[in-house]
């Protein structure tokens, strides 16, 4: 049984004209120990349905089932902060922390149980080919690849489950994507994460186990 | 405790911001500090006026209720005046019964009358020669006599309405006289003789309208002292020492008073009409003197002058009515100083009504200049809400933990304003108040001077009018207290809130992933 279940699941931003869905009908399920790929044209609602996913927005239809629940009965928040991992198209990091502070500060909200979260998250970023150096520099200091990496570990950083990431490759060169690609595929190999990547390179829907189109 | 860290950091790490919103909080918290020192000093002064002053209650005829009662016209005068001759007199007995009431401190009185002098010369501008008119004859004899009239209500002959026409050796007399008839409560001696009952009762003393020139103030109530007013002192060419010799017409009795001191009278001192005040002939005296004149004659009269000291004002119609159950006559009001306490207190009610406006108006401006920095900050702020919000952090501790940034920066600057305030409230409130903190400290002082006793108050004790006891405030530093510390702690949180008014609006209203499509 999947983790993660879409019924019927239609969404209309608000301030759009009533009949004009985003998407309308999605039924699909995702499986611990997979990757997925999710491509489609720019504006076919990508990022929309990731945000249906992570509970930041609500479906107008349909429903979302995490682990059987649906979302409109859990608690979001805990959600967002202990089951799911997310990396944003825009990063999403706090531009006053540094890059460390960030992965820390998600470790704290989530309240994960890590006896030395600096030791973690150094590993972490670590992890994701950066150095140490980089661990304690603002974030607008780093390049926008660098933010993505900061991104992806601050979302591994709580152990979630799921991992959404929204074109987590697209700053980044053939040789770190290849690296990048290469964590997801080992979370999800060994230790059973769900990863639902957004994305439009041919390189890494060679990499996943499925792809899904949005048309 | 990670909402505390995030804080803390924030605060840190945004110190533009903060030190712009540290500024107008240590600016308001200082000026409120100030004006909440100000309004406290100020209910102190008022607290204090009210304790130095109490609420005297005086009893004075209803003229509403006389003209009620009186007729109109011509024919209607005698009438009038009976009917108001009547209307039984306050006695001195009457009073004592007042005054022992639960509803008082304490009561003084002045109990007054008047004796004429064959010794003394009165002070006035206008005097009648006596006509020698005691003739005998054969047929007839008559005596008209001039001064004294001290019975109730007698009618007297005035304006000489006496002919005699004499014939050889038959005189005959034609007596034309016309009836005056006055109250019988006027004082009709040349001499009014003041009895009072305590300093107290010296209102005249204490509010300075007196003031002893020469000697001092009696000492003994019930001893022929006196002290006379420095007109009668200087046409009688009297000193301090000399005795004086009253004499009471009706019995034919003379009592001898030893001068105390000198009195001038400074009410007057504008007066460009008359040659001497009317003070002139008053000669101030004990009440028990007075109650000896009476003892000595009965039918000598006098009239009572009664202050009730009651407790508060709260009683001053439980008091008003107890009279009235006492015995006293309808005719009588009872009257208080109340309107009187209230405006003496009204410049210091002013300054406190200042304060208070300008406390609100600064508050008011520096809610709004904080809220607009906020708001101003606010699309910085929102992409960080968003970014709490998408790793989830829940919209509570996101709002606690802005709140906490501001009331740390609050708390901080508004200790440093509190003490830059308490510090700066002594010049200030010294300025704003003082004249109201000198006639505090001067009330005593003066006081003392006005009875002729300079520095020392003798054997002189004026303990219940609390004139002496009054706690002196020449510095307001102390005001800086337990209340002032409260309402500026209540001033921060209600900044605070407004402060973070904006980013808690942002909390609850925006969608983070809204937030979020903003920045790219
Ligand atoms: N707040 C909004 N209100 C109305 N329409 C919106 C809103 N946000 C996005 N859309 C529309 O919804 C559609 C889906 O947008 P979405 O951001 O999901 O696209 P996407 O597939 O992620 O595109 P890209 O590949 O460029 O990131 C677009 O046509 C967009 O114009
Ligand atoms: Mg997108």
């Amino acid at each position: 049984m999947g983790i993660l279940k879409l019924e019927n699941v239609a969404y209309r931003y608000k301030d759009a004209p009533k009949d004009k869905y985003v998407f309308k009908n999605i039924n699909y399920e995702f499986e611990q120990g997979k990757m997925y790929a999710i491509k489609g044209k720019s504006g076919s609602g990508k990022t929309t349905l990731l945000s249906l996913i992570t509970g930041l927005e609500k479906c107008t239809e349909g429903h979302v089932f995490y682990d059987g629940k649906d979302l409109k009965k859990m608690n979001l928040d805990k959600y967002r902060n202990t089951e799911i991992g997310i990396v944003f198209q825009s990063y999403n990091l706090l531009p006053r922390l540094t890059a460390i502070e960030n992965v820390i500060l998600s470790m704290d909200v989530s309240k994960v149980k890590v006896t030395n979260k600096k030791q973690k998250a150094l590993e972490l970023i670590k992890s994701v080919g950066l150095s140490e150096e980089h661990c304690n520099r603002r974030i607008l200091k780093l390049s926008g690849g660098e933010q993505q990496r900061i991104a992806i570990a601050r979302s591994l950083s709580y152990n979630p489950k799921i991992i959404i990431a929204d074109e987590p490759t697209g700053n980044l060169d053939k040789d770190t994507e290849a690296e990048i690609l290469g964590i997801f595929k080992h979370l999800a190999k060994d230790e059973n994460k769900c990863i639902i990547i957004v994305t439009h390179s041919q390189n890494v829907c060679n990499e996943v186990d499925v792809i899904y189109e949005l048309k | 405790m990670y909402i505390l860290k995030n804080s803390l950091i924030s605060i840190i790490r945004n110190k533009g911001r903060n030190i712009l919103i540290g500024i107008i909080i240590l600016v308001i918290s200082c000026s409120a500090t100030v004006t909440l020192a100000i309004r406290n000093t100020a209910n102190k002064l008022v607290k204090n006026y009210e304790e130095a002053h109490d609420i005297i209650a005086t009893i004075s005829f209803n003229r509403q209720q006389l003209s009620n009662n009186f007729k109109g016209g011509e024919d209607a005068r005698k009438e009038n005046i009976e009917a108001f001759n009547n209307i039984e007199a306050i006695t001195i007995d009457a009073v004592k019964k007042y005054g022992e009431s639960d509803y008082l401190k304490d009561y003084y009185y002045v109990y007054a009358t008047s004796l004429n002098s064959e010794t003394l010369t009165k002070a006035t501008d206008s005097f009648e020669y006596e006509v020698e008119d005691r003739q005998t004859t054969t047929s007839s004899s008559t005596t008209t006599e001039g001064g004294g009239n001290y019975g109730m209500g007698r009618p007297m002959q005035g304006e000489g309405g006496m002919h005699t026409i004499t014939n050889n050796n038959t005189t005959t007399v034609i007596t034309r006289s016309k009836e005056i008839f006055q109250s019988s409560r006027n004082l009709t001696g040349d001499f009014e003789l003041d009895g009072y009952s305590s300093y107290d009762a010296m209102t005249n003393f204490v509010d300075g309208t007196y003031q002893i020139s020469d000697g001092e103030m009696i000492t003994d109530f019930s001893n022929l002292e006196c002290v006379i007013s420095s007109e009668l002192a200087s046409l009688n060419e009297i000193s301090v020492g000399d005795t004086i010799t009253l004499k009471n017409d009706n019995i034919e009795k003379t009592y001898d008073f030893t001068v105390k001191g000198i009195y001038k009278d400074n009410s007057n001192e504008n007066d460009s009409i008359n040659m001497y005040s009317p003070s002139a002939n008053q000669i101030i005296t004990g009440s028990s003197v007075i109650e000896k004149l009476v003892e000595d004659d009965s039918s000598l009269v006098t009239n009572v002058t009664p202050s009730f000291i009651l407790k508060d004002e709260g009683v001053i119609e439980a008091f008003s009515s107890e009279l009235k159950e006492k015995g006293l006559n309808e005719y009588y009001a009872v009257n208080t100083n109340l309107d009187q306490i209230e405006s003496a207190t009204k410049s210091i009610e002013n300054v406190k009504t200042f304060a208070t406006t300008f406390l609100i108006i600064t508050l008011i401006i520096a809610s709004i200049v904080l809220f607009v920095i906020n708001m101003i900050n606010i699309r910085e702020r929102k992409y960080e809400i968003g970014v709490f919000r998408t790793i989830g952090v829940s919209k509570f501790k996101l709002t606690m933990q802005f709140v906490l940034e501001i009331l740390i920066v609050s708390i901080i600057c508004l200790s440093i304003g509190a003490v830059t305030g308490a510090f700066l409230s002594k010049p200030v409130g010294n300025s704003l108040l003082k004249s109201e903190i000198e006639t505090s400290k001067n009330a005593e002082q003066e006081i003392s001077n006005n009875f002729g006793r300079g520095d020392k108050m003798g054997p002189m004790e004026m303990n219940h009018n609390g004139m002496v006891n009054v706690t002196e405030i020449d510095s307001i530093d102390a005001v800086v207290d337990f209340t002032v510390i409260a309402q500026l702690l209540g001033i921060g949180i209600f900044l605070s809130l407004i402060s973070s008014l904006a980013s808690m609006i942002s909390i609850q209203r925006f969608s983070p992933l809204t937030i979020l499509k903003e920045r790219s």
